[in-house]
Order: C-alpha cells, then sequence, then structure tokens
C-alpha cells in the first residue's frame, strides 16, 4: 500500500469519527419526546408575579388569544336579557291617568 | 434559522411591535411558536428536564423584559437563542463554582428512564439486550463528557453540530467573530472525541 492510500484510509477514518461522534452527541442531548406541560402557564404566573400583577392580571389576557367570540357573545346575551326585560315589564307598566285642570283665573289682591 | 423572504420580514416586524407594545396575546403566541425549540436548545445546554424546563420558562420572562431593547439588527429567533445561550452559559458557570457537576451527573443518572421502560421496548422485543445495554451505557458516557467541557465549548458543539446552526447564525448568537466560532468548534469536537475516547477506553469508529 502506497503512502498516498495510507493518508487516503486515515482521512476516511477521521470522517468516520468524526459523523460517529456527532451521532453520539446527537442521541446524548436528544430531549426525547417529552415537553413541558404548561410552559405558557409557567411564564404567565412568573409574570404576573414579577410584575406585581401588572402584567397577565385578569382572565382574559391569560387566554392563548383574544377571546372575541366570547365578548360577542356576552354582548349578544346582554342584549337579549334587556331585551326580555322590556317586554316583559312593558305591558305591566300602564299609562299615565290624564288630569283635567281648568286653569282658574287669577284674583288680583288689592293692597290694604 | 435560514432566510427570511420580504413578506416574513415584515410580518415579524409587526409582531415585535405588538411585543414592543406588551401585548399579552402577542407573547402568548411567542411562547407558543419559540417554546419547544427553546426548551430543546436549553436541555442540550444543561442535560437536565427540570433544569431546563425552568431556565426555558426564565428565557422568556427575560425576553418579555428586554424585548423593548431589541433593535431588529438580527432576527427575532436569533436574539431569543442568544438570551437562552447567555442564560445557560451563567447557570452552567454557577453550577460549576458550586462543584455541582458531578451531583449532576448522578441526578441526570437517576432522572433517565429505568432500563425496562426505555423507549417504550422491554427486554424480550430486543434481540441483543446486551448491545442495548451497551448503547445506553454509552449514552450516559457522553452525556457526563459534554457535561464536563467548558461551557463555551458545549455552547458551540450544541449550536453547530446538534441544533445545525449556521456559521453566520453562531456569529450572531455568540456575539464572537467567525474565525473564532470554528476554532471554537474544532478545539470543541476534539476535546469530546478525546473524553469520549478515554472514558470509553478505545478509539471511536
Amino acid at each position: 500500500m502506497s503512502p498516498m492510500d495510507d493518508e487516503r484510509k486515515d482521512g476516511l477514518n477521521e470522517e468516520a469519527a468524526e459523523r460517529r461522534l456527532k451521532d453520539l452527541l446527537r442521541e446524548a442531548v436528544d430531549p426525547g419526546p417529552d415537553q413541558p406541560v404548561d410552559m405558557l402557564g409557567s411564564v404567565q404566573r412568573k409574570l404576573r408575579e414579577r410584575s406585581g400583577g401588572k402584567f397577565y392580571a385578569d382572565r382574559w389576557s391569560t387566554t392563548r388569544y383574544a377571546p372575541v367570540s366570547l365578548f360577542f357573545v356576552t354582548s349578544l346575551l346582554m342584549l337579549i336579557a334587556m331585551a326580555f326585560l322590556f317586554l316583559l315589564l312593558y305591558p305591566v307598566s300602564g299609562r299615565p291617568h290624564p288630569v283635567r285642570n281648568t286653569p282658574v283665573p287669577v284674583q288680583v289682591v288689592p293692597p290694604e | 434559522m435560514g432566510t427570511v423572504r420580504p413578506s416574513e420580514d415584515t410580518s415579524e416586524r409587526r409582531f415585535v411591535e405588538r411585543l414592543q407594545k406588551r401585548d399579552e396575546h402577542a407573547f402568548n403566541e411567542l411562547v407558543e411558536s419559540y417554546g419547544p425549540r427553546v426548551y430543546r436548545l436549553v436541555f442540550r445546554m444543561l442535560g437536565r428536564s427540570t433544569e431546563a424546563e425552568d431556565m426555558a420558562q426564565e428565557v422568556f420572562v427575560q425576553v418579555f423584559k428586554s424585548i423593548g431593547q431589541f433593535r431588529e439588527e438580527s432576527k427575532l429567533g436569533t436574539w431569543i437563542y442568544r438570551i437562552a445561550v447567555n442564560l445557560c452559559k451563567n447557570r452552567s458557570k454557577y453550577l460549576a463554582r458550586r462543584h455541582n457537576e458531578a451531583q449532576d451527573a448522578l441526578d441526570a443518572i437517576l432522572e433517565s428512564e429505568p432500563l425496562y421502560q426505555a423507549h417504550g421496548v422491554t427486554s424480550g422485543d430486543v434481540s441483543r439486550p446486551d448491545q442495548m445495554v451497551e448503547g445506553f451505557q454509552i449514552e450516559i458516557i457522553v452525556r457526563d463528557c459534554i457535561a464536563r467541557l467548558d461551557p463555551d465549548f458545549r455552547e458551540a458543539l450544541v449550536l453547530r453540530d446538534v441544533e445545525n446552526l449556521s456559521y453566520e447564525d453562531i456569529t450572531e448568537i455568540t456575539g464572537l467573530p467567525e474565525g473564532t466560532v470554528k476554532s471554537r468548534i474544532h478545539r470543541a469536537r476534539a476535546l469530546l472525541k478525546q473524553l469520549v475516547e478515554h472514558a470509553l477506553g478505545e478509539k471511536i469508529a
């Protein structure tokens, strides 16, 4: 075997060792399928605590997305409740009794 | 992290503006989309799941605090990675100062699944249980060798050989010149090879 063949063989061995080392490294630091269960919730809690309640203070802001549909449904329910109350109370509200007030002529009292 | 198209660039800019206005829903989106990636990176840097979970949360707390200082000189993802890497390095150095390295390695072994539970296989499913045991031992040895590396070398190896980031991205994350990054990666590989071969008592091939 010539010195050039030896060098090429060494180079190939070196490359193979490097690839094997990378594989070993990736396997060793692989976190696997387990991921934190509720990272968002934990981060929100930390921010709420550290900001003294300035951020993520209410339940709305801790949801993942702005609860637009919830706002819409709440508004609709309020409108329905107000319409229902109006229809319920309107018949019993009655009308004001008409009062006939005939104007009395003004009597001028002469000074004594 | 790759090249960013103009539309992506614009949408990222709008997203950053929302973050800088402390839009909590935008921040929720950020945690949802970057959370798994940050957790994986932090786990790879620290090697322990409980530690990694806490550190990943700290990364996002830091992002929330510092987003006002983000000048868009780099991509948002690169900037978040930089924060994660710096926090991990500080944590590693703190642990090293407290001589916790030996305890960490032991905890990592204890924290690992027992052999009979490993990746959902039982000894009955494995045709060569001796090979499985050998593989498991090698994994522990390599993990121990990585833990013994200097945090700067570990950072270089994880970013290049595990996260598959480009030299350009690593340069932005570490703030080091490209030449330094390359030489650090080269030295880290050589050092890890040396440590693993010494621990195994044979050459890697």
